[in-house]
């Protein structure tokens, strides 16, 4: 048996490449679809990977703040930190006091210009709660939460307009979710179109394949080779050209990932462009076994429709 | 070996069936012509036996094995018990006689081995050892045949059945390919050899089936060819 099958997968294989030579003009055609589609594939799996980390990065960001007045009685914001933090949306509430926004104001805003701070008259910035959330998509819920707690009238730093005393990012957070989602939907439609496209080219090439061998074929069916051993050839010239398109994809994307991304990065300085090692070789099973798949539905198709044992 | 059950093969309804209610038992090693007119269902008969098609109504059993209770992925085990012979040769013009014969028994998973040595064997058989490096065309008619014969016969399987053998071969070398086939007979192999050669048929004195309009119009022994004069 284990002879018998030594001697399949060699047969097998020589087969497959007698086929390719025999009809390389389709097979590169085939391969080339396969290519442009897993590129794309890999494209917009990479990009969506990029994507996902600046949203990550400036959903960090998104932070409520509630600035406190000046001389706000400690057990009020003591009652507002406390039932802030116990609600479920929120992963973390620090206060900041006056001194410690003054040194921030300094270390961020001012670095440059320190005498910008001795023209100030005393200490102008309010103490603040940080309120950071478990998904900045709460954010309004949280938002709703602080101003219907009855200790934040008190202490809001305009009780006038306790509106005011809020700062939060919701406009962002919001377009860069619909942002994101369109995008996704768009490149999802796309890469199911070349996908498409990849699968009739593949069982194009596979048609014309046994177009080529039909008396070969006839004389193995008479002489009763079993089913799968006439088609199994034609499977694997399938997945052997979307394997190639695969690689050469991957290729593609490796030289994007070493000369592209780190010009990006030079002209985006401010964007975490950055993808690890891991995600590489994500994106890289990926694409193989989507070539795989994409080559044996192409060839199967075929073989359903033309191969008739 | 075969045995058909008021078998009848209609190809397109309301049209005269190809084959009807056709009944015919062939013993294991018998050597029998089928005759007819063209039309007269011969094809239609051997496919059947061969399972490229069901029968519309009727039995068939071929080696033991119920057609149309044969699961669809079963057949080419079926095929690998029926060698088969077809006027046109179907051989491979790229492939030399060795390779020609060889790939039957690559193609249903043989080793090596067995091919590198029944296939000199049965191509001494049909008297080709010399011939063996040769291309189909290189070979004349006959010895082309020989080459089919040979692929049929390489994986010694105990049916063989031949579509009109001689249909395209002057009478000389017909005679060479049925003393063939004749030898072939000897081994306990069951031949059955459809043709419209009357000569052939009237010289070898075997079994008779005759077929008209698709019904067996006459089954004997020992018998002639005889339509018409």
């Amino acid at each position: 048996m284990s002879t018998a099958m030594a001697i399949n997968v060699g047969y097998f294989v020589k087969e497959s490449l007698v086929s390719f030579k025999r009809n390389w003009v389709m097979s590169l055609g085939a391969i080339i679809t396969i290519y442009l589609s897993l590129l794309l594939v890999g494209v917009s799996v990479g990009s969506g990977m990029l994507l996902g980390q600046v949203v990550q990065s400036v959903e960090e960001k998104v932070s409520i703040r509630v600035f406190l007045k000046d001389g706000a009685a400690p057990e009020d914001v003591d009652a507002l930190q406390q039932s802030l933090v116990s609600n479920e949306f929120v992963s973390n509430v620090t206060y900041t006091s006056k001194e410690a926004a003054l040194e921030e104001f300094k270390e961020t805003i001012v670095q440059d210009s320190p005498e910008i701070i001795d023209q100030l008259e005393g200490n102008p910035l309010p103490a603040s709660l940080d309120v950071d959330l478990t998904d900045p998509r709460n954010v309004m819920l949280v938002v709703d939460a602080i101003k219907a707690d009855p200790a934040f009238p008190k202490v809001a730093d305009r009780p006038d307009d306790p509106e005011k005393s809020l700062k939060y990012g919701q406009q962002i957070v919001n377009q860069l979710f619909a942002v994101t989602r369109i995008l996704r939907m768009v490149s999802a439609v796309f890469v199911a179109m070349l996908g498409m496209i990849s699968l009739i080219f593949i069982s194009n090439a596979i048609r014309l394949a046994i177009y080529a061998r039909r008396k070969e074929i006839g004389i193995m069916r008479l002489v009763g080779a079993s089913n799968w051993f006439i088609r199994t050839p034609f499977l694997l010239e399938g997945v052997i050209q979307s394997l190639v398109g695969a690689l050469l994809a991957i290729a593609t994307l490796a030289i994007a990932w070493f000369y592209v991304l780190p010009a990006a990065k030079e002209l985006l300085p401010f964007l975490p462009i950055a993808l690890e090692g891991g995600a590489a070789l994500q994106v890289s099973l990926i694409l193989i076994f989507g070539g795989i798949i994409i080559g044996l539905l192409g060839s199967g198709f075929a073989l359903r429709r033309y191969l008739r044992v | 070996m075969i045995s058909m059950r008021n078998v009848s093969k209609i190809y397109v309804p309301n049209k005269p069936p190809a084959l009807d209610s056709c009944t015919v038992e062939i013993e294991q090693g018998e050597f029998v012509f089928l005759v007819g007119h063209s039309g007269s269902g011969k094809s239609t008969f051997i496919r059947l036996l061969l399972r490229e098609i069901l029968p519309t109504k009727g039995q068939i059993v071929v080696a033991g094995q119920d057609l149309g209770k044969m699961k669809n992925w079963k057949v080419p085990y079926l095929r690998r018990n029926i060698g088969c012979v077809f006027q046109d040769f179907k051989l491979l013009p790229n492939k030399t006689t060795y390779e020609n014969v060889a790939f039957t028994l690559e193609v249903i998973g043989r080793s090596k081995h067995v091919v590198r040595t029944q296939v000199p064997e049965v191509l001494r058989l049909v008297g080709l050892e010399e011939k063996m490096g040769s291309y189909p065309d290189e070979l004349s008619g006959g010895e082309q045949q020989r080459v089919s014969i040979a692929r049929a016969f390489v994986n010694r399987p105990p049916l063989l059945l031949a579509d009109e053998p001689t249909g395209n071969l002057d009478p000389a070398t017909s005679l060479g390919i049925m003393s063939l086939l004749n030898r072939i007979n000897k081994t306990g192999t069951t031949v059955l050899v459809a043709t419209h050669d009357r000569e052939m048929v009237d010289s070898m004195r075997k079994r008779v089936i005759a077929l008209e309009g698709g019904k067996v119009i006459r089954d004997q022994d020992r018998g002639v060819y005889g339509y018409g004069d």
